[in-house]
Formats: C-alpha cells, structure tokens, sequence
C-alpha cells in the first residue's frame, strides 16, 4: 500500500476516527465531571437513533447527488399519522407499517413528481416541505384534541427499550448496506451520481433510480417516525422539527460528499448522527449558553468536514 | 415592422402575464368576499414593503443559486445585520438613514466573512453555509444576551414604515443598483461568465475567488436591507437559533422561478422583480381575507409545484394544446 | 496522516476551550437541619431561551441563586418537542442531577414519570398541573410541585386586563391571541378572561357566540382555535390576529388590526408592544400586555407603546427553587397529606412608567431582587402551611416588607 493510499484510507475514516475521539472524550470528562456514564450512552442512542435512522435512508438520496429538505417534515407527518391510526386500531404494528406507508408515499409523491414532470428534486421537496409543515397543523388542527396528537404511554413502554431499538436500527443499517455495497442497485446509484450522463447512456434509468432512492428514503423516516413515538407519544406541531436539518448535518458530518457519486458512504449517517449527538452531550456538560454553544458547534462542524475531506479539493471552487 | 411590434407585444404580454393574473385573481376573490384589496395606505405599504423585502431576498438568493451555490447564510446575515444597526443607532441616537448604511455595511462585512470562509475552506458552500447560519444566529444571540433588540418606542427608527414611498425608494434604487452591477460591470460580466461555464471561465483568467466573494458579499448586503426592513417594521429584532432564520429563504424561491420565467421576456431582475410583487399580492389577500397560515402554506406549495411544472414542461403543454387544436379543426 | 493528528488537535482544542467554559459554584454551609456544605446538582429545562419571561428567569437563577447556593444549575437547549424533553431529562440524568426544574411542558406527565423512575426529583416552575395529572401524581415520591400561575390565575388576569378598559368606558377592543391558535391553555384562559368581562359590562343578554358564561367562553375558543370579531353587547371586538407567523401575510394582518377604525385598545395575551406597538404610534390606541418586567417594556411604556402590563416578577420562580434544593437535600416540603406542592402565584399589574420603574428597579436587581437569599431562606425550614403562606403573598409591597 503506497503512501498516498494510506493517506487517502486514513482521510477516509477521518469522521469515524472523529467519532472515536468525541466518544473516549465523552468517558474521559464524563468521568472526570462525575456523569453517569452507563445512562449517558442509552441517552446517546435514544437521541441519536431518529437522526440516524433517517439520514440513512437519506444517504440513497444524496448519492444521487440531490439533496431533501423535506425529510423533517415527513417524519413529523407520518409519525401524527402512525399515532392517529394506533389510536383507531391500538395496535402498535399498525402504527408501524402505517409510518412507513405514509412516508414512502411521500417519498414516492417526491420523486415521481421530480421525474415526471422533470423538476430539481430539491425544489420539490422544498415546495413539499412547505405543504407537509401546514399539513401538520391541519392534522392536529384536525385530530380536535387541543394541540396534540397522543398515544397512551404504556402502549409504547414495552418497545422503548435499547434492545428493541438496537434491532430495528441494525436491521435497518444492514438492509442499507446489503442494498447499498452489495447489489447492482448502489453501484448504479454511485455511478448515476457521480456521473449522469454516462450512466444515461449506459442504460441506467434516472427515474427507476430516483424512486429507489425516495423509497428506500422513505423506509427510514417511517421508521424514525415509529422511533419518535415509541421514545415521545406525545405529539405537537414542533414534532421532529429539527430533523430535516439535522440530517444534512450528521451525513455531511459524517464524511458524505455532497455531492454524492462514488465516495458515498453509507455509513456517514451514522457515524454523523451518533458524532453530533457526543458532541451535544458535551457541550451541556460545560453548560455552554445557547448563543456561545451554538457558535462553538458551528466551528467545530466547519472544521471536522474540512479535515475530512482535506484531499477532495481541487482548482475550481466546489459548487 | 408587423413582426416587431409582435415581438413587442409579446415581451409586454409575457412580462406582465403572471402579476397580471395575480392581481385579476387576488382582485376576483377579494371582491367575492367583499373585500377591497388595496382600501387604505396601510395595505399599499404592507404590499410594497413586502416587494422591496422579497425581492431583495430573491436577489440575494439568486446571485449566488445561480452559480450553484445553495446558501442557508442569508437570513442568519440579515438577522446579525439589524441586530448591530439597531444597537449602534439606539445607542448613539442615530436617525433612520444611518441605520440603514449600518445595515447594508454590516451585511455586506457579514457575507464577505462568509465568502471568505468558502473561498478558503473550500468545502461545498450549502455546507460552509450551514455552519455560518449556525455561527450567525449563536453570534446574534450572544451579541443581545438572547434578548434580542426592541425599539418599538423609538419612533425616529420605525418611522420608516409610515410612508409607502420609503419602500418604492428601495426597491428602485436596489433595482438600478443591481441591474447596474450584473449588467454594466467587469464584475458583473465575469459572474455571467462563471455562471454559463466555470472552467472555461476560469482558463480565460476570470479571478473565480474574486468573483465568488464578491457576491457572497453584495448578497449580504442586500440581506442587511433586509434585516433593516424587518426591524424597523416592527422595532424589534427577534432572535433565532438552530436554524430558525432560514425561513427567510425560502420566500424567494417562487419570485425566483417566476423572475426566471419573466426573464425570458425582459430584464431577469425586473423579472425578479415582479415575481416578487406576484408573493406580495398573495401576502396582500392573505392578510385581507384573514386566511389560516397552514392554508396559506399550501396554497403557496401547490402554487410553486404547478408553477415549476409549466416551466419544466412548458413545450409539451404548448405541442398538447396544439394538438388538441388541430384536432377541433378537423 | 498529518491530517489525522490536526483532527485530533482539534477535538482537543475544541475540549479545551469547553474546560475553560466550565463555571463554579458557590460555597456551602450548614442552614436549619440541612447539611448545605455538598453542591446539589440541578438540572434546568427551557423551553423558550429569547422570550423577556424566559430571559427574566433564567437571569435570576444564573446571576443570583446560582451565585448565592451551593448548586451546579445545568441547562438544557431550548426544547420544542416532547422528544426533545426526554432526551433533556435524560441528559440531566446523565449529568448526576439530583434535580430537575422545568419551564417546559409539552409533555409534564412523562416529564414527571421519567424522573420518578430515575429517582430524580422534579418540579415545575411555571403554570401548574390540571386537576386530574395532580391527583395522579401528586403522591410520586420524587414529584415536588409546581408553583406558578394556575389557570384560574391566568383567567382572572385577561379578566382584570379587561375590565380595567372596560371600567374606564372604553368599548372597541382588538384581542391578539398569541399562541391560542396552537391551543396553549395558558393564552385561552387569559382570552377567556377577557371575554368574560367584556359579556358582564356589554349589558343585559350579552354573550359571545352565544357563550355567556366562563366554562362556555373557554370551550368556545378551544373549539375555534382562535377568538371572532363580533360584538359582544355593546362591548366591540373589531380585530384579532393570532398566532407567531412573522410572515408578510401575518404583518399585514396585525398592521391592519391596528389601523382599524374606532379602535380603542389592543388586549394581547401574550407580548403585544413588540407586534402593535409601531403601528399605534401617533394614536390614542393603547396595548395591554402579559409578560415579565424586562426593560424594553419600560421604555415602551415612557414611548406610550404599552400601556397595562401583568408581568411576572423574575424572583417568582425562587421558592419551587427552595422546594426542590430542600427535597435534593433530604428534606422535601410536602402537604399535610404528604402530597406534592401546588401552589398558585400571580402577576405584578403596572399601568404607568413610574409603577413600571418600582417593579422594574427590584426585579431586575441582582444584588437585591424581589426574593434575597435571606427571605428565600426562611422557606429552608419551613412548614408547608408557612411555605404556602409565603408564596400566596406575592404581591410587590406582601414581598418588600418580608425584607
């Protein structure tokens, strides 16, 4: 392995080591700052898991090198939905499938109306973003119950727990990485991504990849829908707001390329997600003020991304 | 001559299509509801404050979407900007007009910062722009202790929103100095030429790190007028945090599409212009027929997805119409 | 690889500069029967960091109680979401706070339930528990109380707004709904209030929408997630405008509310100098508003852009502090019946600048607020009954003269 490949591997994994370096930060001055440690990393997973969920599915969408806003927003709809109908049925399976139903609707809605009529899909989705936030004040408007849309908490004690979430989200990131690393279906995504016109012309359909992208997109905010409520049966019409937001920051921090294509890596989201989650987890243990704290995670993130993709510049501007 | 004044007549007809039917449409349903669209002053300045606001906003958003560069920065600029114009003014007891040279300096300082960070950082600038969003609204924050800044009792400061006049002197001068800048510059020429085809352009020796910071700063700027407006409108500056201040950018995405429409006819910007007065009219008959915001929400979606649907698909629509003329004729 | 190492530098950088963030605490000492000397860590969730009564609050416990007790004060980020919620309980809990003091409540009974199961004690610091979650929780172990205005409390004081126009002769009033339209209970008690009062001064048979009583008023608004403009009696409403949009549409909307005709007085629920108070310049219009005492509302009220102000005083929020320091010391305040507190406090009416200056002078103080350290002490070993006592005479001159 030449040197320039080591740098090139080491540069890759430069958000992982990141991720490393927050979490042995987080034990060392967790124990130092006398933190209950053990519940600091149950509380990591629970406010990791949603984010993490969604940007993985997300990862489909930007390998394409497009980009959605909507994904918050999605999330908070499917999640009033699933809570709407367990409400009818008190089933929780129900719930589930009708979060993910809802979403890959959504998602489909997305990227069929990109395709069709030949629109940016990130304009759709900013339009979508638009439509799906009054929605989620019409459902709650709608539902008639003041200004939420709850479940019985004891219906979802039994599955808010780690164990459940570690199956779902495992299960999940393995279906992303099979899909993503190991069938003819990631390849193409990479190859349409990172060059359209030659994947045009070697037979792949845009539109075909588009709606596997949406679909699979649409799977995870089904699933961090379920995940909100199961963690918060309460819902409001600020529900996942921060979502759509933080999914772009943990896959940009995680190490995705914006731009998506071959560099894409599946698995940023999580890496991102969990990274974001320590680096919160810290900045409330030296009790940074809301302004200053968000002005030291802003340089941090700036930073970390520039690091990590220190080997990726070229002449031009990136765009 | 036949054929110029055709095309003449075409350019106005296209120019003035979509205001046009904005206006025919708000008048028609206000009417149906009883409702006088334009009944006192207080509706023509909402309804110019509102252009001048938008479309300093869809300028803002465009110099730099045009070139690719997707940027987040832009209500967290004009949010800092007025923060500092208001302070400085409130504290030194300075009049209006100072507060806007303090808010248009502050902005322009503010994007500068902004694209300097993309130049030399260079990640991609929906990324950079992120991150300065975030900086930007923890700075305002921390500058006002979370406070914010109020002056509702200053009646020099807010004195500006008393004359619909003080807005049509904005957007006009904005206007000349936009079109002036992208139209009769060496600056504007580069940007038109980085904007068709970067490499190319940079081969030829265009400065891109010139050019690309210029505009981050001209656009924050236009975003300190912004900021400016929105204070002085309601003597307050309300803080934001974890991305609470890019709602703004995305009140320009129509007028955006619609100016791009409207620039096949005349002058993009006036084009952007009236996109904006086509928002502002919407604004105007929300507020008169008192709509709910979440219906609002959608009318405005809808209204941009069938928008962009036309123009991404313009040509089949005509050749459909066509058709289906032909076949009446037969 | 090079690269590698600057990463790391800059993790550690960036620790390092949160080291130097990191803030102390003050020294402890023996009070009553409470061993004082151990620092209590309190974990404090916010939901609103900008609002005046926000930043009022969290001005009181950062400069004063967190200065003068031996207490770490953790806070969370501003919360929107009951997600958000947990995840800041579970993040205190994390952080080994013995305490949690909550100005968030968009979930109380998970709020409460999460702490009870992590042994952590909770309290609520602004508004209070419905009857019903009262009497499911009031026996939690780890439930202190809330102390804050009740919603009775938040009723009387719309009615109050009200009726003080209405008793000066005035007849068309504009109602800004701040949050009603997302059916913050808080507002709709406020604007129940002052409907109430407009029906009892708007004559023989006056009622709105054919609601004449408060229960009918209270369900009226709740079914239409705003209030109308109609006429109540002789009593006018000729305006309202609802909810935090900031959009255009909704500048339009609040510019024309102030710019109707015979417009008397504008009743804001909320902040209403900040929305109204440009567009009344140069009239006779006048704002009543319910906030906090913060500065700007004094200078509004020397630039006749606010008018009546119910506010909250910051030192309010200093004996659920007391409350929950002595259950995180061991010794909880609890009822007769040994349940949580509910206690109801109320708001500081000023109606001129030199009223507004008092109030504002002693609240805003952070060597001498409204509840010193000395008079908050008392309540360390206090019965109930007197804590009760104490809280219940809350009014400026009740809580000078405790001094």
């Amino acid at each position: 392995m030449g040197k320039a490949n080591i740098k090139k591997y080491v540069l890759n994994l430069a958000p992982a080591f990141g991720l490393v370096a927050l979490f042995v930060a987080f034990l060392v001055l967790g124990t130092w700052k006398d933190i209950n440690v053990a519940y600091g990393l149950k509380s990591i997973l629970n406010q990791s898991i949603v984010v993490a969920v969604v940007a993985t599915g997300a990862i489909f969408i930007y390998t394409l090198g497009s980009f959605d806003i909507s994904l918050g927003a999605s999330t908070a709809v499917s999640a009033l939905i699933g809570a709407m109908v367990y409400n009818r049925t008190e089933s929780i399976w129900v719930m589930l499938f009708v979060c993910i139903g809802v979403a890959v609707f959504v998602g489909l809605f997305n990227s069929v109306l990109a395709s069709v009529f030949n629109l940016p899909v990130f304009v759709t989705t900013i339009a979508m973003l638009s439509f799906l936030n009054a929605l989620v004040l019409l459902l709650i408007n709608i539902n008639g119950t003041g200004s939420e849309i709850a479940i019985p908490a004891p219906a979802v004690v039994p599955y808010n727990t780690v164990e459940f979430k570690m199956v779902l989200l495992i299960g999940f990131f393995l279906l992303c990485v099979f899909i993503f690393s190991f069938t003819k279906i990631g390849r193409k995504q990479k190859f349409q991504g990172g060059n359209p016109l030659c994947a045009k012309l070697s037979g792949i359909s845009e539109k075909k990849m588009a709606i596997i992208a949406f679909v699979m997109s649409g799977i995870g905010v089904g699933l961090g829908a379920f995940l909100s409520i199961i963690y918060a049966p309460t819902l409001t019409k600020n529900t996942a707001s921060s979502v759509g937001m933080d999914v772009i920051i943990a896959i940009v921090f995680g190490g995705m390329p914006v731009s998506g294509g071959a560099r894409s890596k599946i698995y940023a989201a999580m890496i991102g997600a969990f990274s974001m989650t320590i680096l919160g987890q810290l900045m409330v243990m030296f009790n940074l003020n809301s302004g200053i704290g968000q002005m030291v995670k802003a340089v941090i993130f700036l930073l970390v991304v520039f690091l990590a993709t220190s080997d990726q510049r070229g002449k031009l501007l990136p765009r | 001559m036949k054929t110029g004044n055709n095309n003449i007549l075409k350019r106005i007809i296209g120019t003035l299509a979509i205001p046009g039917i904005a206006l025919v449409i708000a008048l028609l349903v206000c009417s149906n509801q009883g409702v006088i669209l334009f009944e006192t002053q207080g509706n023509w300045i909402l309804f110019l404050r509102a252009t001048a606001s938008v479309m300093l906003t869809t300028f803002a958003l465009s110099l730099n979407l045009n070139s690719g560069r997707f940027d987040f920065s832009i209500g967290s600029i004009a949010l800092v900007s007025s923060v500092i114009s208001a302070t400085i003014c409130i504290n030194a007891g300075l009049p209006t007009p100072a507060m806007l040279f303090i808010s248009i300096v502050a902005g322009g300082v503010l994007g500068l910062c902004s694209g300097l960070v993309y130049v030399l950082i260079k990640l991609p600038p929906i990324i950079v722009s992120l991150g300065v969003a975030l900086f930007y609204e923890g700075l305002a924050f921390a500058i006002t202790d979370g406070y914010g800044v109020s002056f509702v009792a200053n009646q020099e400061l807010t004195s500006f929103t008393n004359s619909p006049w003080n807005y049509v002197g904005v957007i006009v001068v904005a206007l000349i100095v936009f079109i002036f800048i992208l139209d009769y510059t060496k600056f504007g020429y580069e940007y038109k030429a980085l904007v068709s085809g970067q490499k190319v352009a940079v081969n030829t020796g265009i400065n891109e790190v010139k050019n690309a910071v210029g505009c981050y700063a001209i656009s924050g700027a236009l975003m300190g007028v912004v900021g400016f407006l929105s204070a002085t409108n309601s003597g307050t500056v309300q803080m934001a945090l974890n991305f609470g201040s890019i709602g703004t950018m995305f009140t320009a995405f129509l007028p955006m599409f619609i100016g791009g429409f409207i620039g096949r006819f005349c002058n993009e910007k006036i084009g952007y212009l009236l996109g904006a007065m086509t928002t502002a009219l919407m604004s105007l008959t929300y507020a008169r027929l008192l709509v709910d915001s979440s219906v609002q929400q959608i009318i405005t979606a809808v209204v941009l997805v069938l928008f962009l649907i036309y123009l991404n698909n313009e040509n089949k629509v005509i050749e459909l119409v066509m058709i289906k003329n032909r076949l009446k004729k037969k | 690889m090079k690269k590698f190492w600057a990463l790391l530098l800059t993790v550690a950088m960036t620790l390092t500069m949160l080291v130097g963030c990191g803030g102390g605490s003050g020294e402890g000492t023996e009070a009553g029967g409470i061993d004082t000397s151990k620092t209590v860590k309190m974990g404090i969730l916010i939901s609103d960091a900008t609002s005046a009564e926000a930043l009022a609050f969290q001005n009181y416990y950062r400069e004063y109680i967190g200065k003068q007790y031996n207490v770490e004060l953790i806070y969370s980020d501003v919360l929107v979401d009951a997600a958000g919620e947990k995840s800041a309980v579970d993040t205190m809990i994390t952080n080994n706070c013995k305490a949690i003091i909550s100005f968030s409540s968009f979930d109380r009974a998970a709020q409460i339930q999460q702490c009870q199961d992590a042994g952590v004690y909770y309290a609520i610091a602004t508004g209070t528990l419905t009857e019903e979650e009262y009497e499911t929780y009031k026996g939690y172990e780890y439930y202190v109380g809330a102390i804050g205005p009740s919603l009775d409390v938040e009723f009387q004081t719309g009615y109050d707004m009200a009726k003080h126009y209405l008793d000066q002769g005035k007849t068309n009033f504009a109602i800004f709904g701040g949050a009603i339209p997302y059916y913050t209970e808080m507002h709709i008690y406020r604007a129940a209030g002052m409907l109430t009062a407009m029906v009892e001064a708007g004559g023989e048979g006056a009622n709105y929408k054919g609601a004449a009583d408060a229960g009918a008023i209270i369900g009226q608004i709740f079914a239409d997630g705003g209030v109308d403009v109609t006429s109540i009696g002789n009593i006018n409403i000729v305006g309202y405008v609802g909810g935090y949009d900031m959009t255009d549409a909704w500048w339009g909307a609040v510019g024309q509310m102030t710019g109707t005709a015979g417009l008397e007085v504008i009743l804001a629920v909320g902040n209403g100098s900040d929305f109204f108070g440009t567009g009344i310049a140069n009239t006779d219009i006048e704002i009543a508003s319910v906030d906090a005492y913060a500065e700007t509302y004094g200078e509004a009220m020397k630039g006749d852009s606010l008018h009546y102000l119910a506010g909250k005083f910051s030192a309010s929020i200093g004996p659920i502090f007391v409350a929950t320091y002595r259950a995180a010391l061991g010794d909880p305040v609890r009822t007769a019946e040994g349940n949580a507190l509910a206690l109801s406090q109320g708001y500081w009416i000023a109606t001129s600048a030199d009223e507004f200056d008092t109030y504002y002078s002693v609240d805003s103080s952070i060597e001498s607020p409204a509840y010193t350290k000395d008079v908050l002490d008392t309540l360390l070993t206090a019965s109930y009954d007197d804590f009760a006592k104490f809280v219940g005479a809350y009014s400026f001159e009740e809580i000078q003269a405790m001094k």
